[in-house]
């Protein structure tokens, strides 16, 4: 089965650790993840700039490495991150900002790609909260 | 079609529980994860609603978080994450309360 | 045939962004042409209350953007009749042009739904 995956908290909210470890049981029980989606504070979990203490749980360092190891298409909503300072390169300079903190496999784009997840998928599953 | 409602915030000044346990299908169930597992303490008034909403067999519990939060719990079903994506499939939806 | 989803919001219009970006995923649906609802649950009623001067706090109108909604063709919207009445407003002076359901009338609309998201 295909699910789509929408994140809407920040790395170090207990819902995006949550949601990866929700996105790791899709695929080790056989299930495909159509996309990744990460909306409003979501934005935040995909952003390269978090330093996590040596002692604690890297949650933002933890989506980077699954996604990458997966290939899998993660797309961060481009008004919402904007809005909250999470800017890839072609971002920052068109904006004139100094500080690019998305990187590679990120992807920014529109809401079109959460319904466009929703619609391919057989699950659309959000994450948020406490 | 039956719907898997989840919520993840606190019983405990917060509206959230009350207004899915209001909408809740005779189908449906309901997954608390997070601070939404305090839920379960026995002898609080949310406790209290989930008995009275008899939810039975339809009433799940995240495991990691219970067993953090030292909550006993007596009334929901413990699953592990992949319990919940077994949950997620066996609904026809996925409600999450963000 | 392309799947449904209704989206719930349940948050006050100037509590930060969150009742403006669940309006946005349904206004971007609308603009695919998917079959969309948009349900004010909770404090997301106080969305629709008339009068309102958000300028005073330095925000845009989010009413203008609410109206909108059918012309991105989502015409299924829904208040829920218990959060009005808590709130105390009155179901006939609303900004958009609701079916105000009842509990059980609410359950159904859940689940007629292919998916749902609440935020």
């Amino acid at each position: 089965m295909k699910f789509a995956i929408a994140v809407f908290s920040p790395a170090h909210a207990p819902s995006s650790r949550r949601a990866l470890r929700y996105a790791e049981a899709v695929l080790a029980c056989g299930h495909e993840i159509a996309r990744l989606f990460f909306y409003q504070d979501g934005v935040h979990s995909a952003s390269a700039n978090v330093v996590t203490p040596q002692d604690e749980l890297d949650v933002s360092g933890q989506w980077h490495a699954f996604i990458a190891a997966n290939q899998l298409d993660a797309v961060v909503c481009i008004a919402a991150a904007l809005r909250r300072g999470v800017l890839d390169e072609a971002e920052a300079n068109r904006y004139q900002r100094q500080a690019v903190n998305l990187p590679k496999p990120w992807e920014l784009s529109g809401l079109g790609q959460l319904h466009e997840a929703a619609q391919l998928a057989d699950r659309l599953v959000c994450f948020g909260g406490d | 079609m039956t719907t898997l409602h989840v919520i993840a915030h606190s019983p405990f000044g917060d509206e959230r529980l009350v207004s899915c346990l209001r909408l809740l299908g005779t189908d449906d169930a309901l997954l608390l994860c997070g601070d939404a597992v305090y839920a379960l303490r026995s002898g609080s008034e949310p406790h209290r609603q989930l008995q009275a909403a008899g939810l039975a067999q339809r009433l799940f519990a995240l495991e990691e978080d219970v067993q953090a939060r030292a909550v006993g719990n007596e009334l929901a079903k413990a699953v592990d994450y992949a319990g919940f994506v077994e949950l997620s499939l066996h609904y026809d939806k996925v409600n999450s309360w963000l | 045939m392309a799947k449904s989803l209704l989206i719930i919001s349940r948050q006050a219009p100037w509590n930060g962004p969150s009742a403006r970006e669940a309006l946005d995923i349904a206004l971007a649906g609308g603009a695919f042409d998917l079959p969309l609802g948009m349900l004010f649950l909770d404090d997301g009623v106080f969305q629709l209350a008339a009068d309102q001067q958000p300028t005073a706090v330095q925000q845009k109108n989010l009413a203008a953007n609410l109206q909108a909604l059918p012309m991105f063709g989502v015409e299924e919207l829904f208040a829920c009749s218990h959060s009005l009445t808590r709130r105390g407003l009155a179901a006939d002076n609303l900004t958009l042009p609701v079916q105000v359901l009842d509990d059980a009338a609410l359950t159904a609309l859940i689940s007629r739904f292919d998916q749902v998201v609440t935020l």
